[in-house]
């Protein structure tokens, strides 16, 4: 167990209550990851209903109302998740099977055609190097078209299939919207089986790990720029809850389409500085990740701001400070956050 | 992960004297692949020991990770790193692929030349026997800034002869760049060529790779070599779109998690073609796992040329060497690393890759600062007296 609590007492007021159709936005640059931080919000919204062995001092603050998760990575792999989760004494695999939380595989299938092959070979901490010799393994049967075919099984079916092909595989076929289209139905039946199985006053967090990638990698020559990825989000938010985002935030992302005059930026400049910015004004909250500007330090990871996004609403019940605090997160993945100045 | 293996890792990785006697049993099947000591999942040697020591306390690459070397200007130190990676590989008899370029690179190998402890014994013998007379009243001082991360033994520690650590599985062996390496697994290296298509280039590279991971046996160790990737002497115009490349780090990255403990590769990238502030770099530089990035100074090749025998134990850095994601540590946040933020500067000689702390050396006649710059400030008198 680390030794610090899981969620810092600072943070909790972000991580938990996010109001209804309300859209969060994590920016993070290249040595400032934003993995922690979706941890910390898997963690604020799963671990009231299923961790007895939570430090009592969260239960006063955060869960009044259970919540359920669609989790859609399009970097990391589910193993990744899993065992950051667990250190933070959160069982993903558990919560899945009661259908606590979903966790949608943007990595593993996206660009990859002949990939049905890959759920043949054992994922994860089975497929040890120690393991004595094992037998070729022997490609499945075809089975069918796969983009279809991840709409029509049923969660039994697939829960049949093993550890890593538990969760639905997302996939990039053709061009343009109809391409986007089609994993935005494969993500939308997720979050309809979610809500299915949902009471009246349990809430769905939506979280999107870097859907930036799904830009970067297509682009204008495929036919998506950042008004599709846009619309393509709000389509998504439209049923959940809640949304959280997290996106890169790196200078060359987003200053060369500002600062390059003569023109010589790329399209894969100047669409994700209008996504990114354009998601800014959308969201209700900008968590904004970054290194020290003053140089590396060892006991500081980075920087985190929180700020009102252009979508913030005055009038609403919820307030929202903004600040400034800096993170650290350590060898045994505990996490402290304080203000600058103190430690 | 059982408390027993993470035990030996440990020791393995920090203190090689004791390694010597805990590593007569092997420890994995699989000969170059050692837990690591931080957290005890399955590293492999980049063939560069300073290089290993460099990675965010796993001593090794940790697998299925990628790591990106970018290289400025014109000069080649990446591309002897990834030989040394590449011929850490045959001599492991792990199965490397080749992605890009002709048959005669894989020829082009560094040859053997013993472990990298071996190395490291000879190292310091030779430094006992030739040393200057002016620098051994340091010599009890030791080393300055030895080693990276301490994992240097003092010299007077060694006693065994080079000869006898051929008899333990070793993680880390030691090539010497002026010869070939001869070894029987070179030839198993697959040469995956470029084939001109209208579609994306990198498609048949991936259906390459995936086949061959897919028909080897499970204990086979694969590592992915692509020297200068979209230097345009290799690569067609097209494959530098977006599209291409980033959707195929894309898939390699889902490749690696397929095979999380089966894979690792590394690629190197000319930075003076496609600079860090470009998008494109930096979203590929979002999907590896590691990056480094290599500054050569400039004319580094005529100050190596002048200096002598009498600078070769302290060689001047051919440049300087950033860090700008490790494997592991960035991904869960990162920070926390003793090595992060530290100004390396790099050294290839014709034995090693070195990576070393930077310093500015002391001005030259200004003896002062040279004697306040040795650890421990002045040495005795009985030291000073010839």
């Amino acid at each position: 167990m680390p030794s610090q609590p899981p969620l810092p007492p600072l943070l909790t007021p972000y991580l938990s209550d996010l109001p209804e159709s309300s859209l969060t936005v994590i920016s993070s640059v290249l040595g400032a990851t934003s993995n922690w931080l979706v941890l910390r919000y898997l963690h604020a919204s799963l671990s009231n209903t299923a961790n007895s062995n939570t430090s009592p001092e969260n239960n006063g603050s955060i869960g009044r109302t259970s919540r359920k998760v669609v989790l859609v990575s399009f970097m990391r792999s589910w193993d990744f998740w899993k065992t950051e989760a667990k250190r933070l004494g959160l069982d993903l695999a558990r919560l899945r099977d009661k259908r606590q939380f979903v966790f949608v595989d943007g990595l593993s299938e996206l660009f990859t055609p002949s990939a049905s092959a890959f759920s043949t070979v054992p994922v994860g901490s089975a497929n040890h190097a120690t393991l004595p010799l094992r037998n070729r393994p022997t490609p499945v049967p075809g089975r069918g078209p796969p983009a279809a075919g991840s709409l029509d099984r049923s969660a039994q079916d697939r829960r049949v299939q093993g550890d890593a092909s538990n969760s639905v595989r997302l996939h990039f076929r053709g061009r343009g919207t109809a391409a986007l289209d089609a994993i935005e139905k494969d993500i939308i039946s997720e979050l309809h089986r979610q809500r299915a199985s949902s009471d009246e006053n349990e809430e769905l967090l939506l979280i999107i790990d870097q859907l930036d990638l799904l830009l970067a990698a297509t682009g204008p020559g495929l036919g998506i720029g950042a008004t599709e990825m846009a619309d393509w989000v709000m389509g998504l938010q439209q049923h959940a809850h809640a949304t959280v985002l997290t996106i890169a935030a790196d200078s060359p992302l987003i200053h060369n389409a500002a600062t390059n005059v003569h023109g010589d930026c790329t399209p894969i400049e100047t669409e994700h500085a209008a996504l990114a910015l354009g998601l800014a004004h959308r969201a209700r909250t900008v968590m904004q990740l970054r290194m020290l500007e003053t140089g590396a330090a060892r006991d500081v990871s980075g920087v985190l701001r929180i700020s009102r996004g252009g979508g913030w609403n005055a009038e609403a019940k919820h307030s929202l400070d903004e600040k400034e605090l800096l993170y650290y997160i350590q060898r045994d993945g505990g996490l402290r956050v304080f203000g600058r100045g103190e430690s | 992960m059982s408390f027993r293996k993470r035990n030996v890792g440990l020791s393995t990785g920090a203190d090689r004297s004791a390694a010597v006697s805990s590593q007569s049993a092997p420890i994995e099947s699989s000969p170059g692949i050692r837990p690591s000591p931080d957290d005890g999942r399955p590293t492999t040697s980049t063939g560069a020991p300073s290089l290993d020591n460099l990675l965010a306390g796993h001593a090794g690459l940790p697998m299925g990770k990628t790591i990106l070397i970018e290289e400025n200007g014109t000069t080649d130190f990446a591309g002897a790193l990834l030989r040394y990676y590449a011929a850490e590989g045959v001599v492991q008899e792990q199965k490397i692929h080749v992605v890009g370029v002709p048959e005669q690179w894989g020829r082009s190998l560094p040859g053997l030349i013993g472990t990298a402890e071996s190395l490291e014994e000879k190292r310091s013998d030779r430094r006992k026997d030739e040393k200057m007379k002016i620098a051994w009243r340091y010599e009890r001082l030791g080393e300055f800034g030895a080693g990276v991360a301490g994992s240097r033994d003092p010299p007077s520690q060694i006693t065994a002869a080079g000869g006898e650590s051929e008899a333990k599985p070793a993680f880390c062996h030691a090539f010497d760049l002026t010869k070939r390496l001869t070894h029987a697994g070179i030839s198993n290296m697959s040469f995956i060529p470029l084939v001109p298509s209208k579609d994306s280039p990198f498609a048949a590279i991936l259906k390459e790779l995936q086949g061959a991971l897919l028909s080897s046996p499970a204990n086979t160790i694969h590592r992915i070599v692509m020297p200068t990737l979209l230097n345009p002497t290799l690569y067609p115009p097209s494959a530098s779109q977006p599209e291409h490349v980033l959707q195929f780090f894309h898939s390699l990255k889902a490749l690696m998690s397929a095979y999380p403990t089966r894979v690792t590769a590394m690629i190197t990238i000319p930075l003076s073609l496609f600079p860090r502030s470009s998008g494109l770099i930096r979203w590929i530089e979002l999907l590896c796992d590691g990056i480094i990035e290599l500054c050569p100074f400039p004319h580094s090749a005529d100050t190596v040329a002048t200096s002598g025998a009498a600078t070769s134990v302290e060689e001047p850095p051919q440049g300087m060497l950033k860090t700008h994601k490790l494997p592991v540590l960035h991904e869960r946040g990162g920070g926390s690393d003793q090595n992060v933020g530290q100004d390396w500067a790099f050294t290839l000689s014709r034995r090693r890759f070195e990576i070393k702390p930077f310093s500015l050396p002391p001005a030259e006649g200004d003896t002062e600062a040279q004697d306040a710059a040795t650890p421990g400030g002045m040495p005795k008198k009985s030291d000073l007296e010839f």
